[in-house]
């Protein structure tokens, strides 16, 4: 018998393949990603010894311009025993790298390492990450300290910390001053290593790579650069997003007792039903790993947006005799750009949070609707669909604040435009929503349809404005629409352009209540090397692919946010979800952890997932609430809406494959647990408001680790289940299925109150707490007051002149204190003052409300809200009223409930009507 | 009224104030309360409907909740499980949710939720009243009108019901006596062909003996020709019976379709016989094949046949199947030899198929080769499950086979039948011009006259006449042939009927008539088409999608489920809920797909049109016209 293939036309053998792989679809396709082995700069760089390679010694150590430079040069005599690891062996010995540290406020040591100017070509650094007055804030070092016999030199870093140079081999320390111990250390292992980009010597030698039937011509040769870091006193490190991981510590990933694992790998990618623990990398990339132990905190940041893996070694990694206590090393390996890396000092892990935001920028100020809870799905189908569903909403009274456009609202695919026959009317659909307070969010993704008849795509393709591939040619990849191109908005006359296209002249249909989305901007190419864009594909300034790929959704999120920025003459704030990012993202908008799946793994995957994002300063973050992919069971979507009401960012979203999935649509029972949950995020919207004001001053997530706000306790340090929602809330998430108890870590040194039965619970235990189907447990710290407004609308917007609760949780001296941050929710007014911030200050049975704005600072905001009731926590009884000055007002002191919920029992202390405005100074004392 | 103007609640006071100039506003005491439930709130220590606490007369409505459930705020958006009741003079009284007081929307038409002056609502219950009373008159109007026809149709189906019944009672009798008739002619053709065997038997022995004597008399010449002869002989024969069918085939739109139709009993006249006699060959190959369904295995076992055949026009039919099973299982043949590898694809090719991970969608749109082939595959495994109807349901050529295009192809001929010309039709169109020339009408001699004619044929033949008279023995044969053909269709027929009266068809038969009905109704691209107790379909040009089988009724027969349709790649299996309301007409008014793959559909139809609500109606219509509350909640 003849085989199949011989006898069938080639056309079906093409059905046989792709039958083939449309039926294994449903997996994680390992496959298509190359792992470290298949990347030659990985596998070379993860197969070495410490102190294997020939070392680099720092010479010609001198400050200039206030910083510290010196040249690389190989060490003398060279090291014999490297023969055949390396092919750079045979390079040019006279050519030296440039070696510059420099020092910034606030406890940051930068050090660069680049190519000599006479190199054939300049490597790329990555532009517009750091911010733009950085260098305002650096400090001009005075001197350097060399000890005997100028083996190594030393300045002055942060108060308490000096950073050391050791000449030869080179390494680089963090130290504390005094003390021998480094804090962190880079090239202590030796494992430094610098590709040099060469010239083509003949016609024969061959840098291509190929990978699964896609050629790279990498015209410039290897260029790749790899060492280690090291992380003293450190029990955990964590960040260095986007993997997903039920752990929020890094795994090591190498070393003794790790099975075999693939390093952290770093690179944008748009990756079909990931895994929920996988070191591959996913959307977005963020290279900044932080360390956390008992002593202190520390981090290290490498501005490089070339594919990256990092290695997290486990304590004997290299066959030592002795493996070093509490010391973390890790080995970093990028494909391509130079060393442009930070050293944070800490020594409080706020304090290395404030540092890395000091030179990535604080998040935005989000619009105070982008904090309450977005309905999406793919795909609302029609203007009708739109109306049902917005409907549906007010009929079962659940609120929402923003209904969400996929892909199949515009016409082919073409973004800016609509589907004539499912969205005619779309600014009087808008313009419905808006009429309820609700906003409309549409798609607007990177790749351009390539159709003359489209506009966006003429005027790129006249202008130029495309990625080119490797041919000089305008970059042609498939993606949604099918044959599409991409702008470079790595060209910032590129992104000034697309920013134009959101104004409302240019973009059809669209009115002041519709906001933006960028999605697939990794970017996706669905018939791209592991689904995206070619790495020799070039940019703006002759910049390869692979150097730039990291960062190309975070420029396409930029240029998306500053159009919007433009739209409102720079008086609306922007919203923009982006699905890719990098470091910095935070400055421009929100971002999510893309096509996750309904399942229990999922569920639990995204707390540590967005933690890790908070950390590495995307603060506004969320999780698709429900899972994309797949239909959630009715109790795992109902989990999902408790667990998602306290991410910072609260979308449910599904696939269009799956069955409809609102709210309602699963019994009346599930109906009200859902929404429950999203009652429950509602009355929290003033706290959530008061922590993103925190984030977008001080980088301090909204959503945080336990170990961020408990840092001595260590019980903290890997706990990926529970979470802080600010200072004052802990929140444990159900992870499984008919859980009927939880155990939780209430951190040490305070009590805790149940958010919904008042109960107290003492600190540093773990308590095991019957699980009910109604709520996740909940706790609030004793010594914080919450504000809440317990009064439910449509939207957020209707609330904005509703009366507060204050929820005052006593700590063991019957203390208690808490803020509150208000403005007109979407201006930049507050910018110049307009703001409400208020210090809620409970001691000696009086409470307080101070100004805690800058005396100087102008602007008017006001409010005529006021404070209907407080409730307190943990007050002995006995009171009978409260006076109210100025104007010795009495108001009724009861027993009251903590919820205003069915069923709910008289558990608190509550002052009746205290009726005081949050726009005053006042003080109330409990008799 | 003065106890609320507290400092508290100086701003909404005010407004009430300024309200209560502008329009009769309730006072404080009764706001937002049913007039039902004023009562409640007579006392000067009221309870929380739960039970929870006790409030006073001064915290009734004083913006600050007290209980839990609502009670003591049914005027104010202060308790969140609170409810607000305005009532809409000149409109129907609405209760809504307390978070809709103050809350700057309008939502009662009277203005009665916004009082806190950010808003001001105008009073529109009176135009949105008339708006609403019309509609409600209208409504009114149409369920009257609806009983009526619905009580004809009710009766109509009694008719027919019992129509049926007798129909079936007879035709059982007529089985039996057929069944007879045939048992005889069947002896009668076994005892012809005997004494024919018998005949031939002589005439060979007496030929052979003849040859052998020839032979002994030229030895030498003519010894070698003899055995081929018997097969020439029977060669053209069997050809000439292909021909036959080819022939049909060629004059005749609908052979194909004919053939098919053995298994339901159409009429076959004398020059079809063949064909079907060919037909009764394929079945039971087929039977013997897998057991298989109908359907499928008749298309299998056709194109076998076919491929034997060699026949042009037979086999015209075969190659326009998409995927035969053949080429299908060498890719599953294939599939083990592949490996998972994209590098054969172009780039597009690649592009799509990468997409449609997330789409879902079919990788190779645009090429229908692809397209149809994958799709083969796929269906190859549903018939294989599911006891489906059609080969290949998503190419357009493989419906010659199947039933309900059958009914599409007769429905064009039979136009004249259509009912409904909106979009409804029968679906058995078959069925009546079949038995048209049966015992439908009840004509009494026809048995008679069948008894009448086989005893002459019995009689006639003598048995004793030697040589058998040929044309006598064709006659009998032709009539055992055309008799048992008319047995088989008066048992199909009998199933058919038994079949339909299974079906439960409403508490009075009133959807008796949807039994032989579809409904239809266009949308975009796509023809939907719904036919009750059968099953219904999504049409896109000459692609036909089952979107579900014929399931039951719900919700006390305001609801038609089909389910188990075509399979959603990667997901559910199709499936259509068919909502039905009160209208004049039989017609499908919306169709939709809100859930991938989960369809629901309009149906407006008399039978909803129940007697018993217009009562109802008309209490509510009452209600509005003379401004009384009633319990209606529009929660």
């Amino acid at each position: 018998m003849p085989s199949p293939a011989d006898r069938s036309p080639p056309i079906l053998l093409r059905v046989a393949v792709l039958f083939l792989l449309l039926s294994t679809a449903s997996a994680w396709k390992k496959d298509e990603f190359r792992n470290c082995d298949q990347s030659p700069f990985c596998k070379r760089a993860r197969g070495r010894k410490p102190h294997s390679i020939p070392s680099l010694s720092a010479a010609d150590v001198s400050l200039s311009d206030g910083a510290v430079s010196a040249r690389l040069l190989p060490s003398q005599p060279l090291r014999q025993n490297t023969a055949g690891d390396d092919p750079e062996a045979d390079r040019d010995p006279s050519r030296i790298l440039l070696l510059r540290l420099s020092v910034y406020q606030g406890g940051v040591l930068r050090l660069q390492i680049d190519e000599d100017p006479s190199a054939p070509r300049r490597r790329f650094q990555v532009p517009d990450v750091l911010l733009p007055d950085l260098d305002d804030h650096r400090l001009w070092l005075p001197r350097l300290s060399s000890p005997a016999a100028g083996s190594s030199s030393s300045f002055y870093l942060a108060d308490g910390f000096e950073a050391v140079l050791i000449h030869d081999p080179f390494e680089i320390q963090v130290r504390r001053k005094g003390s021998a111990e480094p804090v962190l250390s880079l090239n202590s292992l030796g494992l430094f290593d610098f590709e040099q980009l060469m010239v083509k010597k003949n016609d024969g030698e061959d840098w291509e790579e190929r990978f699964r039937g896609h050629t790279d011509t990498r015209p410039h040769g290897p260029q790749s650069i790899s060492f280690d870091v090291s992380f003293h006193g450190a029990d955990f490190v964590y960040g260095i997003p986007e993997h997903a991981s039920s752990s929020l510590a890094l795994r090591p990933t190498s070393g003794p007792d790790v099975e075999h694992s693939e390093p952290y790998r770093l690179f944008n990618l748009d990756v079909f039903e990931y895994l929920a623990d996988s070191p591959f990398g996913l959307y977005g990339s963020i290279p900044f790993m932080l360390s956390h132990g008992a002593r202190s905190s520390s981090g290290f940041f490498w501005l490089n947006a070339a594919e990256m893996q990092i290695d997290v070694l486990a304590p004997g990694w290299d066959d030592s005799a002795s493996p070093a206590k509490g010391r973390i090393d890790t080995l970093w390996m990028s494909e391509a750009g130079v060393v442009d890396a930070f050293f944070f000092v800490g020594p409080d892990p706020k304090d290395v949070l404030r540092q890395y935001i000091g030179i990535t920028g604080t998040p935005a100020m989000p619009q105070e609707f982008a904090v309450a809870y977005h309905q999406c799905r793919w795909n609302y189908r029609d203007e009708e669909d739109v109306a049902a569903v917005d409907a549906a909403f007010d009929e079962h009274d659940i609120p929402y604040d923003v209904l969400w456009l996929d892909i199949e609202h515009t016409d082919g695919k073409r973004y800016f435009t609509w589907d004539r026959v499912l969205f005619p009317n779309p600014k009087e659909m808008q313009g419905k929503l808006a009429a309820k307070g609700r906003h409309m969010v549409t798609i607007v993704d990177p790749h351009i349809k390539r159709d003359d008849s489209f506009y966006i795509y003429k005027e790129a393709s006249e202008k130029g404005y495309y990625v080119k591939d490797a041919m000089g040619k305008d970059f042609d990849g498939w993606c949604w629409p099918g044959s599409s191109s991409y702008p470079d908005v790595l060209n910032p006359e590129i992104r000034e352009w697309w920013a134009e296209k959101f104004s409302f002249q240019s973009y059809v249909g669209s009115t002041p209540s519709l906001y933006i989305w960028n999605d697939m901007n990794e970017p996706s190419v669905f018939n791209g090397p592991e689904i995206t864009m070619p790495r020799d594909a070039i940019h703006y300034g002759d910049v390869e692919h692979r150097e730039v790929h990291n960062a190309y959704g975070y420029y396409f999120h930029m240029a998306t946010s500053n159009g919007l920025l433009k739209r409102g003459n720079g008086m609306d704030r922007p919203f923009v979800l982006s699905r890719a990012f990098f470091a910095g993202s935070q400055r421009y908008g929100t971002v999510w952890t893309g096509d996750n799946s309904a399942n229990w793994d999922q569920l639990r995957a995204s707390v540590p997932m967005i933690l890790t994002l908070g950390l590495t300063g995307l603060s506004f973050s969320g999780a698709d609430v429900g899972g994309f992919f797949g239909n959630p069971e009715p109790e795992l979507l109902v989990r999902w809406y408790q667990l998602g009401a306290y991410y910072p960012f609260f979308r449910a979203h599904a696939h269009q494959d799956t069955k409809r999935r609102e709210p309602w649509l699963f019994g009346e029972h599930n109906t009200a647990l859902i929404r429950e949950a999203v009652h429950v995020r509602y009355s929290l919207l003033p706290y959530y408001y008061t922590l993103f004001r925190e984030a977008s001053v001080s980088g301090i997530p909204v959503m945080r680790p336990l170990w961020l706000e408990f840092p001595a306790d260590k019980e903290t340090y890997n706990t990926g289940e529970a979470f802080m929602v600010g200072p004052s809330l802990l929140v444990q998430g159900i992870y499984e299925k008919r859980q009927k108890s939880v155990s939780v870590y209430l951190p040490m040194g305070q009590s805790w109150y149940n958010m919904r039965n008042g109960a107290a619970y003492t600190g540093g235990i773990s308590h095991k707490l019957e699980v009910s189907e109604d709520s996740i447990p909940s706790f609030q710290k004793a010594g914080t007051i919450v504000p809440r407004k317990d009064r439910f609308r449509r939207s957020s917007t209707q609330m904005v002149n509703d009366p507060y609760t204050l929820v005052i949780a006593l700590n063991g001296s019957l203390a208690a204190e808490g803020e509150l941050y208000v403005d007109d929710g979407k201006s930049y007014d507050f910018e110049q003052g307009a703001y409400i911030h208020r210090r809620f200050i409970f001691a000696d049975c009086k409470l307080t409300s101070i100004d805690v704005r800058p005396a100087k600072i102008g602007g008017k905001f006001s409010s005529d809200c006021v404070i209907e009731r407080i409730i307190l926590l943990g007050l002995p009884s006995g009171a009978k009223k409260a006076v109210i000055e100025p104007g010795n007002r009495e108001a009724d002191v009861e027993l009251g409930p903590l919820t205003l919920r069915g069923g709910s029992s008289l558990v608190a202390v509550t002052v009746r009507k205290p009726n005081v405005r949050i726009a005053d100074d006042w003080t109330l004392r409990i008799l | 009224m003065g106890a609320c103007l507290r400092i508290s609640l100086t701003i909404s006071c005010l407004l009430l104030i300024w309200i209560s100039a502008s329009a009769s506003i309730p006072s404080r005491e009764s706001l937002g309360i049913a007039p039902q439930d004023l009562s409640y709130y007579k006392s000067d220590v009221i309870k929380c409907k739960d039970g929870s606490k006790k409030f006073t007369k001064e915290q009734l409505n004083d913006e600050f909740c007290d209980c839990p459930d609502g009670t003591d705020e049914p005027g104010t958006s202060a308790c969140p499980q609170g409810k607000f009741y305005c009532p809409n003079v000149g409109h129907i009284p609405l209760t809504t949710f307390s978070s809709r007081v103050n809350d700057g929307i309008c939502d009662c038409c009277d203005g009665s939720d916004e009082y806190n002056g950010n808003v001001s609502c105008p009073n529109t219950c009176w135009e949105a009243g008339k708006v609403a009373r019309e509609k409600l008159q209208k409504k009114i109007a149409t369920f009257q009108n609806g009983v009526t026809i619905r009580k004809q149709e009710v009766e109509k189906a009694k008719q027919a019901f019992a129509k049926d019944e007798a129909e079936l009672s007879k035709l059982r009798s007529e089985e039996k006596i057929l069944k007879e008739l045939v048992q005889k002619l069947k002896e009668q053709k076994e005892r012809i062909e005997k004494a024919e065997e018998e005949e031939r038997k002589k005439r060979e022995e007496e030929e052979r003996r003849l040859k052998e004597a020839e032979r002994k008399a030229n030895e030498s010449k003519n010894a070698p020709e003899e055995s081929s002869h018997d097969i020439t002989d029977q060669a053209p024969e069997k050809l000439s019976e292909l021909h036959n069918q080819d022939a049909m085939e060629d004059h005749h739109d609908s052979a194909v379709e004919d053939k098919n139709d053995y298994t339901t009993g159409t009429e076959i006249s004398d020059n079809q016989q063949v064909a079907n006699d060919h037909d009764d060959t394929i079945a039971k190959s087929g039977h013997e094949a897998d057991g298989r369904s109908d359907g499928s295995s008749f298309s299998h076992v056709e194109k076998q046949h076919v491929v034997e055949a060699q026949d042009n026009a037979v086999s015209k039919a075969n190659t326009d199947y998409p995927g035969t099973e053949e080429e299908l299982s060498s890719h599953v043949a294939e599939q083990g030899q592949v490996s998972d590898s994209t590098e054969g694809l172009s780039r597009e090719e690649l592009g799509r198929l990468v997409a449609s991970r997330w789409t879902r969608e079919n990788a190779a749109e645009g090429n229908d080769e692809v397209n149809m082939a994958k799709e083969g595959l796929e269906h190859d495994e549903d018939i294989r499950e599911e006891n489906h109807d059609g080969y290949i349901s998503d190419s357009d050529e493989d419906h010659k086979f199947e039933d309900d295009d059958l009914e599409d192809d007769q429905d064009a001929e039979f136009g004249e039948d259509h009912e409904e010309p909106t979009g409804a039709y029968s679906s058995d169109e078959d069925d009546k011009t079949d038995y048209s020339d049966l015992t439908v009408s009840g004509s009494s001699s026809w048995l008679d006259k069948i008894q009448q004619t086989v005893n002459n044929v019995l009689q006639a033949f003598n048995f004793f006449r030697r040589p058998v008279n040929i044309s006598e023995a064709a006659t009998v044969r032709k009539e055992y042939d055309d008799f048992s053909s008319e047995l088989s269709k008066i048992q199909s027929r009998i199933s058919r009927l038994n079949e339909k009266l299974k079906y439960d068809f409403g508490k009075d038969r009133e959807f008796y008539s949807f039994y032989d009905r579809c409904f239809e109704s266009k949308q975009n691209k796509y023809t939907y088409k719904v036919c009750p107790f059968k099953k219904a379909s999504q049409v896109e040009g000459h692609s036909s999608t089952q979107l579900g089988h014929w399931d039951k009724f719900d919700e006390s027969y305001r609801v038609m489920l089909f389910s188990n349709g075509d399979r959603c790649w990667n997901g559910p299996d199709r499936s259509l809920k068919v909502r039905l309301r009160c209208g004049l007409k039989n017609e499908l008014v919306d169709i939709d797909e809100p859930s991938r793959c989960e369809y629901v559909a309009i149906l407006s139809t008399p039978a909803l049109c129940l007697e018993e609500k217009i009562k109802e109606l008309q209490q509510k219509l009452e209600d509005m016209n003379t401004g009384q509350p009633s319990a209606h909640d529009e929660l």
